[in-house]
């Protein structure tokens, strides 16, 4: 039972299992549930960045029609702090007390019969606020500086002796914008007690957390709650915590006793729900004449709400991108009275590889070398921090792939001297060593007399595709005809499962399938064991191989039987089997485990008197370990790319200096990719499966956004000569004199 | 410190003055539909809270993303920026109307075979936009696709494989 090759069910092309469903809007999103007597509830923001709430009026509020409750932190029950988890403190639960810590943040709810009332009726809440001074730049003092937020900060080697050592020494800062995530889904909760039980669904990346969380919130027992997150419309990393919104729509549920659904608007889904922090990093950079590297230095600034955590290191991307001797980075938090940010499509990544990944470029220039010459040259054979061999990495072929496939080749070096009529053409590129993240699984497989199969587990699928690429390795796993066999997720009652996040889920869920797919084999051959009448007796799960709903030996495919007639000689309904997945350790495995690699390589045109930035295409080739679904990993692949251009030129989310309103949190004035926007978005995967586990992936997630940024700012400074250390870049940066 | 009304007005303006409750009739999907809803509603809300049809989605609410695209007399309509009550005596078209005889219409299974979407959340507002394009007559070109596909956000970012299901069914159709 082991699994290296792309089989006929595994690595296909196979269509979406869920997109019958979603292309005849029949996939039920939380917004989408409705159940008898439901209210439904709206909220009200501060409009203030810091202080206290001096008196909050709800008489008129609670005068309207069908007004069922307002709560305030005057009449809010007492609600108990969440727990940590793996990304840090459960953000304070709501309105229990009157400081106002960031402007949008929640200061009533409104529960109403009809979800216009209740809209209507948050409108007429009245707050009066005692307005302190608040803190809202990343470079205001007032704010605390936090040294270290994360405990990663690190590094090799003596950075001042490599710097002394450099022939070039390259310096600059590189900031980028605060983005906001925008699921087009609207963030919902539908919360239903039913005594001191309750039913949520809920827009989430991870049912099990929200459980865990609402059962310490309430203080309730685990078992008493269940939590449903079947469909979700999108996350990119705003549904991997449980948000005051979710706490308010459960306790407002409890407090009218009926069942009632809160859907946040757009504007809420700028404060409420998490933002990529904006940051500033400076780089210091030194090589040798030949282009090696002797010395790198990365400090990030990043921003972060007065009390709530976000666990983001971005300075990190410089710790194992490149086999520098002198290396060190460091990480720095400022509290400021903003909603807290959180993760966003690549956290940290995206932000700290635009960084480093313009100062290799920038070097590069300095060097008059090729920047992908320099990456080469330098090229992380083993993982530095460690000195272990990667668990995989086929970065090298990223970029001689990507180079050939390009045309790179082709590449005039000369800033400005590629041109396409009136545009100016430049090439660009960067490089992409992502972060390996995962965490422990579990999974439940069953086998039915009827002789189908049922795994589930308590996962989520935001779009990614885990319910196709998991039917796939089930079906694969115990050896069934995929239209035999059904995978599920979403419900938290099913084994627990880590977030769809750190393009962490693939690797930790599949191998909790595979360990539940053996472990099931196990339970069959251990019903056979001693029986007589069967080819089966005395096998190993090693012994054996699966196909065609039968289990066989290995060796001699006639010698086996099927699953439905063990079952029937036995008289059972089904045999079921629990697995489990948990991250291995790089010291004890020998190996550094490693996340995707890839090459980034865009074609830019800039309108010569305008400013216009056009993108026509962008090739991205990726190592992600053994690929489940090719055409669902492509998907990933083109989404993510399209994340990231709009970080390259399009998205900020501005905060007004005298309030701190975002001033554009809606979806005409926060500017995201629309189609017209898009080029040929080509994607190459090579390769193979990774040797840390069973299964091989590396999760394709997040490694298709960054380096686009780095890749369109180097081919914009190649057709321009503009250098543009600031994100997103924008026509103005293009069109001062030049 | 200085004290400060954060709602100075607005919450005194602001009531159900003026709303009253309408008898309206709507043909959607070929069915006609009696609706006795607040006149405020929008034909968004009219359609996933009273007539039950939640494919249409909501996604900003303020005519920005295009996930409530519905036809209204076989045209392209943000659904949250129409009233219901604008819709009296008209026909409206929602992704739940389009397949035929259980047939999924060709730009379903178009938006099928090529992964027109992830999350799927945007994808009923892309495929009626897509059913008028081609009405329209703007899809000859990519270039003419992307333009006028530009009303639906997908922030999934599936747009190549959406553009590369209209381009097939707008051959086919050609053809």
């Amino acid at each position: 039972m082991t699994m290296t090759e792309p089989t006929r069910v595994v690595g296909a092309g196979l269509d979406r299992v869920d997109g019958p469903l979603k292309v005849a809007g029949a996939a039920p999103y939380p917004s989408d549930v409705r159940y008898p007597a439901m209210a439904h509830a709206a909220l009200v923001r501060s409009t203030v960045a810091a202080g206290r709430i001096a008196a909050i009026d709800t008489a008129a509020a609670e005068a309207l029609p069908g007004v069922l409750a307002v709560l305030t932190h005057h009449n809010a029950p007492r609600l108990r702090p969440g727990p940590e988890n793996n990304l840090g403190p459960t953000p304070p639960p709501p309105l229990q007390d009157d400081r106002i810590l960031h402007n949008g943040q929640y200061v009533a709810v409104v529960v109403a019969e009809q979800a216009y009332q209740a809209t209507d009726a948050a409108r007429s809440v009245t707050v009066t606020y005692e307005r302190a001074e608040a803190a809202l730049d990343i470079d205001d003092d007032r704010g605390e500086l936090k040294i270290d937020p994360f405990g990663f900060d690190g590094g090799r080697g003596d950075l001042d002796a490599g710097l002394a050592a450099a022939d070039v020494v390259h310096e600059a800062t590189y900031t980028t914008a605060e983005n906001t995530n925008n699921p087009l889904g609207l963030f919902a909760t539908v919360a239903a007690w039913d005594g001191d039980r309750v039913t949520v669904h809920d827009s989430t990346q991870w049912t099990s957390n929200v459980r865990t969380t609402l059962a310490q919130v309430f203080g309730l027992p685990e078992e008493a709650v269940r939590v449903y997150a079947k469909y979700v419309g999108g996350g990119f990393g705003s549904g991997l915590r449980v948000w005051p919104h979710t706490v308010l729509a459960v306790l407002a549920a409890r407090v009218v006793g009926r069942p009632v659904k809160l859907v946040l608007s757009r504007p809420e889904m700028f404060t409420g729900v998490g933002h990529r922090p904006n940051t500033v990093q400076r780089i210091r950079i030194g090589a040798r004449r030949d282009g090696g590297l002797v010395a790198l230095d990365h400090e990030a600034v990043q921003t972060v709400a007065m009390e709530d955590e976000n666990p983001e290191p971005v300075a990190a991307v410089s710790a194992n991108a490149y086999a520098c001797p002198n290396v060190r980075y460091r990480d720095r938090q400022r509290r400021l009275h903003i909603p807290c940010p959180g993760s966003m499509r690549a956290p940290g990544e995206a932000q700290g590889n635009f960084g480093l990944e313009s100062a290799i470029d920038e070097l590069a220039h300095r060097l008059g070398m090729d920047p992908l010459e320099l990456r080469l040259r330098n090229y992380a054979e083993v993982q530095p921090q460690y000195g272990l061999p990667w668990s995989s990495k086929a970065l090298r072929e990223c970029y001689t792939v990507g180079a050939d496939r390009f045309g790179w080749s082709r590449r005039d070096p000369r800033i400005g001297a590629m041109r396409d009529g009136r545009w100016r053409v430049g090439y660009g590129m960067a490089g992409v060593s992502y972060l390996w993240w995962q965490m422990p699984c579990a999974a439940r497989a069953t086998i039915s007399r009827d002789g189908t199969g049922y795994v589930r587990s308590a996962a989520t699928d935001i779009g990614t595709g885990t319910y196709t690429v998991m039917w796939q390795l089930s079906a694969e796993l115990l050896g069934l005809d995929p239209d035999r066999v059904r995978f599920d997720l979403g419900d938290s009652d099913m084994p627990p499962a880590p977030q769809a996040g750190g393009s962490g889920l693939t690797g930790a869920l599949g191998n909790a399938v595979y360990d539940s797919c053996r472990n099931l084999l196990r339970r069959f051959l251990d019903r056979v064991a001693d029986d007589p009448g069967s080819p089966l007796r005395r096998c190993t799960v090693d012994d054996v191989a699966v196909s065609g709903g039968r289990i066989h030996h290995r060796t001699d495919p006639r010698r086996g039987e099927s699953y439905v007639a063990i079952l029937e000689r036995h008289r059972l309904d089904e045999l079921t089997a629990d697995g489990a997945s948990s991250p291995p350790e790089a010291q004890q495995v020998g190996m550094a485990p490693a996340g995707a690699f890839a090459a980034k390589f865009v074609e830019v045109h800039v309108d010569s008197e305008l400013g216009l930035i056009r993108i026509p295409r962008v090739l991205s080739v990726v190592d992600g370990g053994r690929i489940l679904n090719e055409k669902l990993a492509r998907s990933q692949i083109i989404g993510a790319t399209v994340g990231g251009i709009g970080q390259a030129l399009f998205e900020e989310t501005r905060t007004d200096a005298r309030t701190g309103r975002v001033a554009n949190a809606n979806l005409g004035d926060y500017l995201v990719p629309v189609q017209a926007d898009i080029g040929d978005l080509d994607v190459v995967f090579v390769g193979g499966p990774d040797r840390l586990t069973p299964v091989g992936t590396k999760g394709v997630g997040e490694v298709g956004l960054p380096g686009t940024a780095a890749a369109i700012a180097n081919a914009v400074h190649h057709a321009t000569g503009v250098r543009i250390r600031s994100l997103p870049i924008t026509l103005e940066q293009l069109i001062a004199p030049s | 410190m200085s004290r400060d009304d954060g709602h100075r007005g607005a919450g005194r303006t602001v009531t159900p003055t003026g709303a009253t409750g309408i008898d309206l009739t709507l043909t959607v999907n070929g069915a006609l539909r009696d609706l006795r809803i607040d006149n405020r509603v929008t034909l968004l809300d009219a359609l996933r809270d009273e007539v039950g049809l939640t494919g249409t989605k909501k996604g900003c609410d303020q005519g920005a993303c295009g996930a409530c695209t519905v036809l209204v007399d076989d045209r392209r309509v943000l659904a949250c920026l129409t009233l219901a009550a604008q819709c009296e005596g008209r026909r409206v078209t929602t992704i739940e109307g389009l397949a035929e005889d259980g047939r999924r219409h060709p730009l379903q299974d178009a938006f099928l075979r090529h992964d027109g979407f992830q999350c799927g959340y945007c994808t009923p507002g892309q495929i009626m936009s897509a059913v008028a394009l081609l009405r329209e007559g703007r899809a000859g070109s990519d270039e003419e696709i992307r333009e006028f596909m530009s009303g639906n956000i997908c922030r999934c970012g599936a747009y190549p494989n959406i553009l590369a299901a209209i381009r097939e069914v707008a051959r086919e159709a050609v053809g």
